[in-house]
């Protein structure tokens, strides 16, 4: 879930949030806190002048007697009267010891228990010190009730945040989902999926408008290379299917001296219409459409059933044909392609090669290597071997056009399978390596 | 034999009526689907041969109105186009065999023969004799004037292709198809191969020749004669 974009903005912003609400708390505590201090204060000073004034006509005696009665009122604040040696002489707070000034000491109350009073404590003229104070009750109160509720704005916000996260990366994630599953669909030869718009006009749905347009687009690159092959396959195969009939029938009744070049002539029809099929293959394979029926495909009975083929013609020919180390492996593929794939690197491998070359054939992983201990291949034409139509200088005088190891390479892409070209010091090894198949592969 | 083509142009349907003539076949020709169709419901063919570009229509959805109404004869589809998945739409809509155009005609008299002789009933002979060579399907083996002849079991499949077409050319690309399942042209002569190695088992230091080249078109294997 924390992968997906959406989530981690809403968790950034939900402690955006959270950092704002704490900050805030801190200053509406501290401002009212200081408001209510200033107003005790005043209290306090107000009293504390007003017996500061008397004692200066009166002794201590007097004072503590006045003390002693202004206690009584209703409204009094606290009081205490120290003697010069800073014994206690009268009311509440004489048994305190604090500085000069203001201060807020923690007095024990009747139940035993902390209770923090506001002080403040002045030497009088005649001697002695006066203090005067008040419970700071209300202002604890306050901070009290002011950190409760903030913590519940705080609580409230990371709740809230978490839980439209997960929302809207919930939604998003639908959405992006879906997406995906399209694009995977279409990559797996599917071409008529799209991705499905919502019709709110947001930015998802303005992604997935582009990626249909885009889709169409390719479907119509695809038809349009589907209707030229269909177009071409009949505005040029039936021309040539009548040439060909023609010939045929000319040499059905020719004569000894004619049937060889109306022979060649087939022939020579033959291979053009070849290599006007392999390229269409080629083309075909590419488009990507025969995913669809990809199955499960066992890569070493491919192997075995094209060495068991192609042995006893390597042989004919003065080359060896071995197959090597095979277990069973099982891809997702199209037999026919793969088994044309591995027909093509073992004919290569017959047909490029001088007499007494050894060709391997190897299954080893879901890897699946052809090797010769021939002349091998230069670097500059192994960069350019898969290319259509690309021939090396020594392979001109062999027949072909070329076309048998590019349509390994579109096979080899459609598998999603990388190929590996090596010089094996003597000789060319092909590597294809394909991704390995798991039937109880897990569902998005 | 009498058989059905179902064939829009005219020089190529004009083409096979002679030269299926001279095979000595009688050919009924319909250009375009609804003649086929009709044709093909009303009377006994032993093969139809059916074209898949016809014009505003597709060959297939003939080919599926056929089997529909449970004419079960033969099909052999022709087609321009030779794409890898046409074969298997083809074969999908009922079709017993696929050839595309351009097309040599001993391939298609090859492929017509073939399936001519396909037996109604999906059962084919366990033993298969030709003259004095005889092969056991069920325990694979092989003899000639009662000797066993030990073949691989490629070669052995190779055979047995052969000899249930008995008497009538295989060509190379039917043998691809049939016994190595290859629906590609290999460069490597593969079937020549195989088939000289089977001859040499089979043939070899024997007064009668069974299994014989075509030239031009492919092999037969077939009772001296």
């Amino acid at each position: 879930m924390l992968r997906s974009a959406s989530a981690r903005l809403a968790a950034l912003y939900t402690a955006g949030f959270a950092l704002a609400v704490v900050v805030l708390g801190w200053v509406v505590m501290a401002t009212a806190q200081a408001a209510l201090v200033q107003q005790f204060d005043a209290r306090i000073s107000a009293d504390a002048e007003a017996l500061e004034e008397n004692a200066k006509s009166s002794s201590l005696a007097d004072l503590a007697q006045a003390i002693n009665a202004r206690q009584l009122e209703p409204g009094a604040l606290a009081y205490g009267l120290q003697t010069r040696t800073g014994q206690p002489a009268a009311g509440v707070l004489a048994g305190l010891h604090v500085p000069d000034g203001w201060s807020t000491p923690s007095i024990p109350d009747r139940d035993g228990l902390p209770d923090l009073f506001r002080v403040h404590a002045q030497p009088l003229p005649g001697g002695g010190r006066l203090l005067v104070g008040d419970d700071f009750d209300p202002v604890e109160d306050l901070s009290a009730v002011l950190l409760w509720r903030f913590s519940v704005a705080l609580a409230l916000v990371v709740l809230l945040g978490a839980l439209g996260g997960l929302l809207m990366s919930r939604q998003a994630a639908r959405r992006v989902g879906a997406i995906t599953d399209t694009a995977e669909a279409i990559i797996d030869g599917d071409m008529s999926r799209r991705a499905p718009i919502h019709g709110a006009g947001d930015d998802m749905d303005r992604l997935a408008g582009v990626l249909n347009r885009m889709l169409d687009r390719i479907a119509y690159l695809m038809e349009s290379l589907r209707q030229v092959s269909s177009d071409i396959a009949h505005d040029l195969r039936t021309p040539l299917t009548r040439l060909r009939q023609r010939l045929e029938a000319l040499l059905s009744r020719a004569d000894a001296a004619s049937a060889g070049p109306l022979e060649a002539a087939i022939a020579d029809l033959d291979s053009a219409l070849e290599t006007f099929a392999a390229l269409l293959r080629i083309a075909q394979v590419e488009s990507g459409l025969r995913r669809a029926g990809f199955r499960e495909v066992g890569l070493d009975t491919i192997a075995r059933n094209i060495v068991d083929a192609f042995a006893a013609s390597a042989q004919d020919s003065g080359r060896q044909l071995d197959l090597e180390t095979v277990a069973p492996v099982a891809i997702q593929g199209d037999a026919e392609l793969l088994t044309q794939l591995v027909a093509n690197l073992v004919e290569n491998g017959i047909v490029h090669t001088p007499r007494g070359t050894r060709i391997r054939v190897r299954v080893t992983g879901s890897a699946l290597e052809v090797s010769d201990d021939g002349p091998g291949v230069s670097e500059a034409d192994r960069t350019r071997l898969f290319d259509r139509f690309y021939r090396p200088e020594r392979s001109r005088s062999t027949p072909g056009a070329g076309l048998g190891l590019a349509l390994v390479a579109a096979i080899a892409r459609l598998h999603d399978a990388t190929l590996e070209l090596r010089d094996v010091r003597p000789g060319l090894a092909v590597r294809a390596v394909f991704k390995p198949f798991h039937p109880q592969s897990p569902a998005r | 034999m009498k058989l059905l083509l179902v064939e829009d142009d005219k020089e190529t349907a004009a083409y096979l009526a002679r030269s299926l003539g001279e095979a000595g076949h009688a050919l009924d020709h319909a250009d375009d689907g609804r003649a086929g169709l009709l044709l093909a419901a009303g009377e006994a063919y032993d093969v139809i041969i059916l074209d898949r570009m016809l014009p505003r229509v597709d060959g297939l959805a003939i080919l599926r109105t056929i089997r529909a109404s449970g004419v079960d004869t033969p099909v052999l589809v022709l087609t321009a186009l030779g794409g890898i998945d046409d074969r298997v739409a083809g074969l999908d809509a009922g079709a017993d065999d696929y050839l595309v155009k351009p097309f040599a005609f001993a391939e298609l008299l090859a492929r017509v023969h073939a399936l001519a002789r396909r037996p109604p009933s999906q059962a084919p002979d366990v033993v298969l004799t030709v003259a004095d060579l005889t092969l056991d399907r069920l325990k694979r083996t092989v003899t000639r004037s009662g000797e066993r002849i030990d073949l691989q079991p490629r070669e052995f499949q190779l055979l047995e292709y052969l000899m249930r077409n008995a008497g009538r050319v295989v060509t190379r690309t039917m043998l691809l198809e049939g016994v190595w399942d290859f629906h590609f042209d290999p460069k490597t002569n593969i079937v020549e191969t195989h088939v000289s190695r089977l001859r040499a088992k089979v043939d070899r230091d024997r007064a009668v020749q069974l299994i014989h080249t075509v030239r031009g078109a492919g092999y037969t294997v077939r009772e001296p004669g």
